[in-house]
């Protein structure tokens, strides 16, 4: 089932910024990124899921509920970015209040059972000493733990998370990603909006490339890191006994320099070297791994490039840029 | 719909709105007792007649609902010009607004919990206004014309709360409060205008310019019924128009204009409900 549904959601802002044409989708269960730089209409298209704005045109269904309907919330945990809860309420008169805005009677908000899930809830993000401060005199991470002490109430389904870590220090982070994981054990859908890549890298099973309003990539993370859109891998191999007529040999090997897939990284003095190769998949690694061995190469290592989000985010945005600069 | 009145006095109390503003006004209440007492004291001393007396008192009863209308109105101003884009720039809507509850029902109970506290706070007002000018003055007053006279100044302050969210929709937090203020005004002005114009006759265009601005604005339309309400109607309050210079009330309106209020709240409500519900947050 899919957690959220969108085909060719539009919002703009007088025919400016926004986002346009978003067609996404959010399998159950999963931690789901949404990545792009700044001003790509992330925030946007957050908004129109969390119902703060409304679409323009397209079409989405979230939760089963067509986007915009309060039914399509009301199994969603959100914490929006830049937000602040009153001042003058304490935590628990916080979560009270949204246990009652979820839908909740207030007498129903007065009963044990509730109580002790709020004192849960605080603990969980790590609030239970504060339970009784007022709100006013909290520092930023503390509020960001509140927000999402908020999401987390009412039991939800999905939870959207605009920049969650944000105001939070390394310790802070660290716990927010050991909760994600707990959620996705649950089964909980967690959309994470962010900036910070190695949270994506770290927690994310799918993602999604925004720029310019538009949507570039979307799918699970692994493929989107495996390649840059023609299906193939870049592969590094370290080898030994190099030679400095080696690498000519090689090219002969695959019929001719200007064929061969193969680069010199790097080679030392000693006969080590690391070549690069982009290769379409493991077969064709392996037989490159034959090739070495057959022209008296030692081979140490062999395996995909580590290629992490942070090149793949600057790849996506700059062939965006160099599309629109042609 | 009412998680908002507990949320709105919390907010009142502890960020002390209320206890500022009841400490200032048992402040007014106590000055307006005490200047009230001495100038009954100087009456007594001189050879009135029984006539001159109760006019005195209605006067005082007059001025003292005045400067009580102004206070309830400046709290109603002051507390919910910020509503909603203030709450918007703050971010406080943010997480409110993505709850699985209809805007419009948001906005209700966001009223709700505003015209609760600011009821209660006229109410005070009047019941402390009344009693200091009934106990110094010994002024009689009827249950009936009393409770008529009570429920229309409550009324009053909950035009101006309709008036001042719908405002709030649009407006940013301090442009809302001056356009609040400004409208409220003029229907002030309008009102004290008739009240002086009055004396030298009816003038055509006067009484044009007083009707538009309370269908505009008809808060101070709403506070002169519940005076003439309070001070017993057709039987009383015919007198005091022709002393009162600018607080005197030469027309009254009618019940259809009350209706009207009732139908201009409607609308102003509707509005902001129909507003809000599409306002990007």
């Amino acid at each position: 089932m899919m957690m959220i549904d969108t085909a060719d959601l539009t919002k703009t802002y007088e025919g400016r910024g926004g986002c346009r044409g978003v067609t996404l989708q959010v399998p159950e269960g999963c931690i789901f990124g949404l990545l792009g730089p700044n001003g790509a209409g992330k925030s946007t298209f957050v908004k129109m899921l969390a119902g703060l704005h409304r679409p323009d045109s397209g079409r989405a269904v979230m939760l089963g509920q067509p986007l915009g309907r309060p039914e399509a919330r009301r199994k969603l945990g959100y914490l929006p970015e830049l937000f602040r809860f009153q001042e003058w309420l304490t935590p628990t008169e916080v979560l009270r209040f949204h246990g009652q805005l979820g839908g909740l009677r207030p007498r129903d908000t007065r009963s044990t059972a509730f109580r002790g899930r709020v004192r849960d809830t605080l603990e969980l993000v790590g609030l239970a000493d504060a339970a009784h401060r007022r709100v006013g005199g909290f520092s930023k991470g503390m509020q960001q733990r509140l927000g999402l002490a908020a999401a987390l109430l009412l039991d939800p389904e999905l939870v959207i998370l605009d920049e969650p870590a944000s105001a939070l220090d390394p310790v802070g982070r660290h716990e927010i990603r050991i909760l994600l994981k707990r959620l996705r054990a649950k089964g909980v859908t967690v959309f994470l909006n962010t900036h910070l890549l190695e949270d994506v890298e770290a927690l994310c099973d799918q993602a999604a490339f925004l720029y310019g309003g538009e949507l570039l990539a979307s799918g699970p993370l692994r493929e989107l890191l495996g390649g840059a859109g023609d299906g193939g891998v870049d592969w590094r191999f370290q080898v030994g006994g190099w030679l400095p007529d080696s690498l000519a040999a090689l090219g002969e090997s695959l019929g001719g320099p200007s064929v061969s897939p193969l680069r010199l990284v790097e080679a030392d003095t000693n006969g080590n070297a690391v070549l690069s190769a982009r290769v379409a998949d493991r077969e064709q690694a392996g037989y490159l791994c034959a090739l070495f061995i057959q022209i008296g190469l030692t081979l140490y290592e062999s395996g995909p490039e580590p290629n992490s989000l942070e090149d793949w985010f600057i790849r996506m945005a700059a062939s965006r840029q160099g599309g629109d600069a042609q | 719909m009412t998680m908002y009145i507990s949320a709105t006095f919390k907010e009142l109390t502890r960020k002390r709105v209320f206890l500022v503003t009841l400490v200032l006004t048992a402040l007014f209440l106590i000055l307006f007792g005490f200047g009230l007492r001495e100038v009954a004291g100087l009456n007594e001393q001189e050879p009135n007649h029984a006539a001159k007396q109760l006019m005195d008192s209605m006067i005082f009863m007059i001025l003292g609902l005045f400067f009580a209308q102004f206070l309830a109105s400046f709290f109603v101003l002051f507390s919910s010009m910020g509503t909603v884009t203030g709450e918007q720039e703050n971010g406080l809507l943010l997480a409110v607004a993505a709850r699985p509850l209809p805007r419009w029902k948001l906005y209700l109970a966001k009223w709700l919990g505003h015209a609760v506290w600011i009821a209660a706070y006229s109410a005070v007002l009047f019941v402390a206004m009344v009693w200091i000018v009934h106990g110094v003055t010994g002024l009689h007053l009827f249950a009936g014309d009393l409770l008529r006279g009570f429920a229309l100044f409550i009324w009053m302050p909950l035009l101006l709360l309709a008036l001042s969210m719908l405002g709030s929709v649009y407006l940013p937090m301090l442009g809302n409060g001056i356009c609040s203020a400004l409208l409220y005004g003029l229907a002030l002005f309008s009102g004290l205008i008739e009240g002086i114009s009055s004396e030298g006759g009816t003038l055509l265009g006067m009484e044009k310019f007083t009707l538009l601005t309370g269908l505009i604005v008809p808060t101070d339309s709403v506070y002169r019924r519940s005076l003439y309400e309070l001070l017993g109607g057709s039987d009383w309050a015919g007198l005091t128009s022709t002393y009162l210079g600018p607080f005197s009330i030469p027309t009254v309106p009618s019940n259809a204009f009350l209706l009207y209020t009732v139908a201009y709240a409607a609308v102003l409500l509707l509005l902001g409900c129909r507003a809000f519900s599409r306002k990007d947050l």
